[in-house]
């Protein structure tokens, strides 16, 4: 069966969404109370784990962009690997971004609406209409540099998802009804590419978040439990490196072959 | 009904391809007839259909979405097997929407292809296989 992914640009209505579909559908809900487990088995402050899903790093925060880019990856690998069992509706999780490329995810956006949202802030905050204005602005602009700055991509370009409902238009109710009826159609059902593809996913990310514990900079594909890594070091350094990627990446489970690619850091020289 | 051997048609144009999978396919007593060329496999469906056709998305003259398309509408009960190189999520979708069993990237092992056809001969087992 699908995984569903449903995002949203104002967090109450995406978790409301989320849960009304999960609940219609009998489906798993994944949000960011999987955080703690994450930050456990990756001995993470969970507090931590949890600001670094709205925030990008700073030395005020004392969060390194190292720190900050390991950290996403463990994010990353778990919401993969759970992924694998189906029957999944996530939210808050950022994998609208890096849950890409897998025919039986459906990626869902939803759109608050900018009269209700501004109304919403004027209320709750009692801004003046053209506050609440410049804060959402605010707020949108934030979520557009976050996404760009964690995984390259822009979450507000709507070119990206496979179906987006606007609130403005269609309620609540009636949006729980599109993604599930949606979600129905035989183009999201599960096959053995899709499969592949996102066990193929699943692997290069748990590589990536092994990898990233020990050093910056790395790009991991993976197929079939063959591994990929590209990493750039300097040329004196090269056959330390590939022997230190080789060594860690044979130890995530599913990877029976590793193979580096290392270009020369031309900066770092 | 139940022990009667699958008829699976297998079209790539590349020979290799057939060569090689069919006699993997043929190990658990089902018959196997391969085609490299989409418009002579379409031309043996009408005399004799199959259960299984398991069929390559780019070739010359007709393409596999092609092939799923006509042998669908030859044969509703008939399981098809898109198999590719050049698989897209655009590409899987488009197939699984028009009717697709399965669809698989190459490359593959035999023993995956095995897998999926034992899955469709489930389905098909409920119902009746073609008769020869």
């Amino acid at each position: 069966m699908p995984i569903i992914i449903i995002s949203a640009d104002v967090r109450e209505i995406e978790e409301s969404i989320a849960q009304k579909v999960a609940d219609e559908m009998g489906y798993n809900l994944m949000n960011r109370r999987i955080l703690a487990d994450i930050a456990a088995k990756h001995q993470i402050d969970p507090g931590r784990l949890n600001e670094i899903m709205g925030t990008t790093p700073s030395l005020f925060k004392k969060m390194s962009a190292r720190q900050w880019r390991r950290n996403l990856a463990c994010v990353e690998a778990e919401v993969l690997d759970h992924l694998l069992a189906g029957n999944i509706v996530c939210q808050g999780l950022a994998a609208h971004l890096y849950v890409t490329g897998i025919s039986h995810v459906m990626n869902v956006r939803i759109l608050s609406g900018n009269s209700r949202c501004i109304k919403d802030i004027v209320e709750k905050k009692g801004l003046s209409l053209q506050k609440a204005e410049k804060c959402r602005a605010a707020e949108l602009q934030h979520r557009k540099k976050w996404s760009l700055a964690a995984y390259v991509c822009d979450e507000t370009d709507l070119s990206r998802y496979d179906l987006v409902i606007n609130l403005d238009q269609i309620d609540p109710v009636e949006a729980v009804k599109t993604i599930t009826g949606a979600a129905e159609y035989r183009k999201f059902q599960v096959m053995t590419y899709s499969m592949k593809c996102l066990a193929d996913l699943a692997l290069a990310a748990k590589v990536n978040a092994k990898l990233l514990d020990s050093m910056p900079s790395i790009k991991v594909q993976a197929r079939d439990g063959s591994v990929v890594v590209i990493t750039k070091a300097l040329n004196r350094q090269k056959r330390k490196k590939i022997a230190t990627i080789k060594e860690l990446a044979s130890t995530v489970d599913g990877v029976s072959y590793v193979e580096v690619h290392v270009k020369n850091n031309i900066l770092a020289s | 009904m139940a022990n009667q051997p699958l008829k699976i048609m297998l079209i790539d144009d590349e020979n290799i391809v057939g060569k090689r999978l069919k006699p993997a396919l043929e190990k658990t007593g089902d018959i196997v007839e391969t085609f490299e060329e989409g418009k002579k496999a379409l031309a043996r469906f009408d005399e004799t259909p199959f259960d299984i056709v398991v069929t390559d998305i780019r070739m010359e003259n007709i393409d596999g979405i092609e092939i799923l398309e006509q042998v669908l509408a030859k044969s509703g009960r008939t399981k098809v097997i898109i198999i590719t190189g050049y698989a897209t999520v655009e590409i899987a979708r488009e197939a699984l929407s028009k009717g697709a069993f399965d669809f698989i990237a190459k490359p593959f092992k035999p023993a995956d292809l095995r897998g999926i056809i034992q899955r469709a001969s489930k389905e098909l087992r409920s119902g009746f296989l073609h008769t020869t």
